[in-house]
């Protein structure tokens, strides 16, 4: 944390100006919405919600935005921590936050190595590809509902 | 495909009840969040500069050591505010006397208060001029 308050990131956040942290911070929720908001429809769509809309196109687009939210989320997000690193020391929604996003991004990322994931443009899925896809997207939706919570609440400590 | 169109509109539904009851039931706790975890009344604490004024991240900050040694966290405005009183970084230097004006944190362990008023060398710097 040290470290990371002390690096040149750090140092740009807290001496260019007085609005670099509110513009970064903007940037931060503008990531985190566009994540959390592509994540819900996906995930609801894996646990059988909106069964009329092809899975396909759907997680495509849904899993597009979620990829550049994080993306822009994780970006301001290491802005926005190294402003005072030292000062989330001890604060308890931190270790809970970076664990959901570190089994969030676990979870997003064995789905694309899933049968069901890989044929789902190609071919009807089976009652056991539909369960585990429903299973992964439930998961998901506690991981990112946790992240988000704790993220926010790490304010309040 | 009549009937699954229903689905999404009752749970828009009770999604809309359920937020509208939320805000109704807890009006004070959506206070900013800034003075929700401090104290309701004021404080007064004179120091010294143990770290100056910084504006950076969601509050201005500053560190003071008061006359029993005790170093507080001086918890400002955000920083556009906190400028826009008139106060700059750099402007106050360490070892300066200063006295801060506000609202100590709940946590009676916690040294950290929450400043509506500082003075130094006869100014004051009113960041919050709507409290008291």
């Amino acid at each position: 944390m040290a470290w990371l308050e002390g690096s040149a990131l750090g140092h740009a956040m807290r001496h260019s100006g007085p609005w670099t942290y509110a513009i970064v911070n903007l940037a931060h929720i503008l990531g985190v919405s566009s994540l959390f908001g592509a994540v819900v429809i996906l995930d609801l769509r894996l646990l059988g919600v909106w069964k009329r809309i092809p899975l396909a196109p759907l997680t495509d687009a849904a899993s597009a935005v979620a990829i550049i939210g994080f993306a822009v989320a994780a970006t301001s997000g290491l802005g926005l921590i190294a402003t005072k690193a030292t000062e989330y020391i001890g604060n308890p929604f931190l270790y809970v936050k970076f664990p959901a996003i570190a089994a969030g991004v676990t979870n997003a990322v064995a789905l694309r190595f899933t049968s069901a994931w890989r044929a789902r443009a190609i071919r009807e899925l089976s009652e056991d590809e539909r369960r585990r896809l429903a299973w992964t997207g439930a998961a998901s939706l506690v991981c990112w509902l946790t992240a988000v919570a704790a993220g926010r609440l790490i304010a309040y400590w | 495909m009549q009937q699954r169109i229903t689905w999404p509109r009752r749970a828009f539904a009770a999604a809309g009840a359920l937020v509208t009851a939320a805000l109704l039931s807890s009006q004070p706790a959506l206070a900013h969040h800034g003075w929700g975890g401090y104290l309701e009344k004021t404080t007064d604490i004179s120091g010294t500069v143990e770290s100056p004024v910084s504006l950076a991240g969601p509050h201005a900050t500053m560190k003071i050591r008061a006359g029993d040694g005790q170093v507080w966290d001086v918890v400002l405005a955000p920083p556009a505010r906190t400028e826009r009183a008139g106060l700059k970084e750099g402007m106050i230097p360490l070892g300066a006397q200063v006295t801060v004006h506000g609202n100590r944190h709940r946590d009676p362990k916690r040294l950290e208060i929450k400043t509506s008023r500082l003075t130094w060398n006869g100014q004051t710097f009113n960041v919050y001029p709507d409290r008291s």
